[in-house]
């Protein structure tokens, strides 16, 4: 069969142009939030779609900073997605190595079982895990926040699937060396593994300051709420007459923390994703 | 680390050593020695995602409310009631169709995206970087975002957009013909993104070389796409397929954020219909587990069934077959991030 005659992939044209509309739509929307946040007050009944606004002002974002918590929801926000990424590392990075290098029974079903828990939706355990945190005392307090995430199975698997690909004689020499199960862990392992424990801690940031569901049940004061909850509430409030310049400026400002943890880590990301180095 | 014939050299070394046949240097354990490391990771999932799900098992047999602490057994009650549930039906239909018109044309357009991407010799990392965003943005700051581009009133940029074809303005959120397609709008501006990072990096993980062949039989254009590049990203196609689905029987956020279910239950969703029946009026969180039992089995049953697809779709791209230099490690951790 002629590869001719079954055509030729659109050219160099084709492709910019799809990927021109690519780009529009996919920053559209941020672009649109900046641009609101930036403008002056929009309520339901001067709704303007000039592409730039009237005026420039900072008004909105002095509201929010003043519609109360929401500084503190950030700071709430950051430090239990830190606290969240730590927790995950330290219990994940030991984990995956027996999986990966250690051989003892039940090895591979016990895997079998880790694997299995990525099934459960997340729905599923939000409500007996409510239970859990308030029997502990944790109920409506930052701890709370964090404690169900301290360990995640989608982690265990990408650092494993990663530890896998250690050359054995490496590990040899390790223990050649006289290093234990732990230093060779601190000191081989880890430094072996960075690529994919930065893809691990980056994903597991944005997940945990994305969360919603869990802090929608646990966070039940304002003092606690973190970002997503306390934007959500902010438009609640607002009812039927929002003003969207401030709205947009909240949400620009929570989008901003996981916006640049992925601008910093987006190289690598490629990376940790494709197991080899950017091609150039 | 670049250096693909040696990466792969040691890939096969480490996966003959996991497999426990015996490469010299590999570490052997004696039995105990495995469980301080394993023990707190373990320990969590035990506590917080094992059990709840079996608690919830055993909750879907019960009449609990979370308003009395009185609760009786009640046996598949609430399965039988959940087959004759109109509302639940209902939203089952919502979420059928939400995944069909988020899920294919994301993948297409994903694909798509991926593909001319990949081609590029300059701006591929903006680019890259622009079409990424979306999967990280914050699903409730862009809901809000979005709701406002669909606002009801004249001056909306989506009601300004269908203006300049002579559309009268449309009530997008409290319309129940368009507020569910809003909302799949969302989800489908995401997924995309997400489909285009993995389509990526599978791309990215097909070595020069098995184009440089192709080149060679004069196998290029479409025929190339076709032949070779799809074939080889059958394994990313898997899981993308799969996940979205997965991901996308789970939308809530926009839903809670958007439109609350509404207007007249148009919009409202699997998830969003359980936390309603769970979290809101009578508070039937026998019920709602009963629904979430329900829901787990679905996308178990998806999981299982991606997983194996996926396996089968390695397998065929295995090193001894006619595409000689695909590495399935890498190709694995490719589908799985």
């Amino acid at each position: 069969m002629s590869a001719r005659s079954l055509g030729r992939a659109p050219g160099v044209g084709g492709r910019w142009l799809l990927l021109a509309v690519g780009v529009v739509v996919a920053l559209l929307p941020f672009l649109w939030m900046l641009r609101t946040a930036l403008g002056p007050a929009q309520s339901i009944l001067g709704l303007s779609a000039n592409p730039l606004p009237s005026s420039v002002s900072f008004h909105a974002f002095s509201v929010v900073n003043s519609a109360g918590g929401f500084t503190r929801a950030m700071i709430t926000g950051i430090v239990v997605s830190l606290v969240i990424v730590a927790l995950q590392l330290l219990t994940s990075i030991p984990a995956a190595y027996a999986f990966s290098w250690l051989t003892f029974r039940g090895r591979d079903a016990l895997f079998g079982v880790v694997l299995a828990t990525l099934l459960i939706p997340p729905q599923v355990v939000a409500v007996p895990n409510y239970v859990t945190v308030s029997a502990l005392g944790f109920a409506n307090t930052r701890v709370g926040l964090a404690l169900p995430f301290a360990a995640s199975a989608v982690a265990i698997f990408l650092l494993r699937q990663y530890m896998r690909t250690i050359p054995p004689a490496v590990l040899e020499a390790a223990r050649l060396d006289g290093l234990g199960t732990w230093r060779t862990i601190r000191k081989v392992v880890v430094p072996l593994t960075m690529p994919a424990i930065a893809t691990v801690a980056t994903f597991s940031f944005l997940m945990s300051f994305n969360e919603y569901l869990w802090p929608l049940l646990e966070a039940r004061s304002p003092d606690i709420a973190t970002p997503p909850l306390a934007l959500a509430r902010l438009n609640n409030a607002s009812g039927g007459v929002p003003d969207f310049a401030v709205l947009s400026a909240a949400a620009l400002i929570i989008s901003l923390p996981t916006l640049i943890v992925f601008a910093l880590a987006q190289r690598r990301l490629v990376a940790g994703i494709s197991g080899s180095g950017v091609d150039a | 680390m670049r250096d693909g014939t040696e990466r792969r050299a040691r890939s096969r070394v480490a996966d003959r050593a996991w497999r426990g046949r015996g490469v010299e240097g590999t570490t052997r354990a004696p039995g105990w020695r495995p469980l301080p490391l394993l023990v707190p990771a373990l320990l969590w999932l035990t506590v917080f995602t094992v059990g709840p799900a079996v608690v919830s098992a055993i909750a879907a047999g019960t009449d609990k409310t979370l308003i009395s602490p009185d609760f009786h057994w009640v046996g598949l009650d609430n399965a039988d009631t959940a087959v004759h549930d109109p509302s639940l039906s209902h939203a089952v239909r919502n979420t059928l169709l939400y995944c069909v018109i988020t899920v294919i044309p994301a993948v297409v357009i994903g694909l798509g995206l991926a593909l001319a991407a990949s081609r590029l010799s300059r701006g591929r990392t903006a680019i890259a970087f622009a079409l990424f965003l979306p999967a990280s943005a914050n699903l409730v700051a862009m809901s809000v975002v979005f709701a406002y581009m669909f606002n009801d009133q004249p001056g909306s940029l989506a009601n300004t957009v269908i203006g300049w074809f002579g559309a009268a303005p449309k009530d997008w959120l409290g319309d129940t013909s368009t507020a569910l397609p809003v909302v799949a709008l969302v989800g489908l501006w995401r997924l995309t993104s997400f489909i285009f990072v993995v389509y990526l990096a599978g791309l990215t993980s097909i070595p020069t070389s098995v184009y440089e062949a192709a080149a060679v039989d004069g196998v290029r254009g479409w025929a190339r796409v076709r032949r070779i590049t799809l074939p080889l990203l059958t394994p990313s196609t898997v899981f993308v397929v799969v996940f979205s689905t997965i991901l996308t029987l789970q939308t809530f956020e926009t839903v809670s954020v958007l439109t609350q279910g509404g207007p007249l239950d148009s919009s409202t969703t699997l998830v969003y219909y359980m936390y309603q029946v769970g979290f809101t009026g009578s508070f039937r969180i026998g019920y709602a587990s009963m629904l979430a039992l329900l829901m787990f089995v679905v996308i178990a049953l998806l999981g299982m069934g991606g997983a194996l697809l996926g396996r089968r779709a390695r397998r065929r791209l295995s090193p001894d077959e006619t595409v000689s230099d695909v590495d399935p490690m890498r190709l694995e951790r490719a589908v799985t991030a």
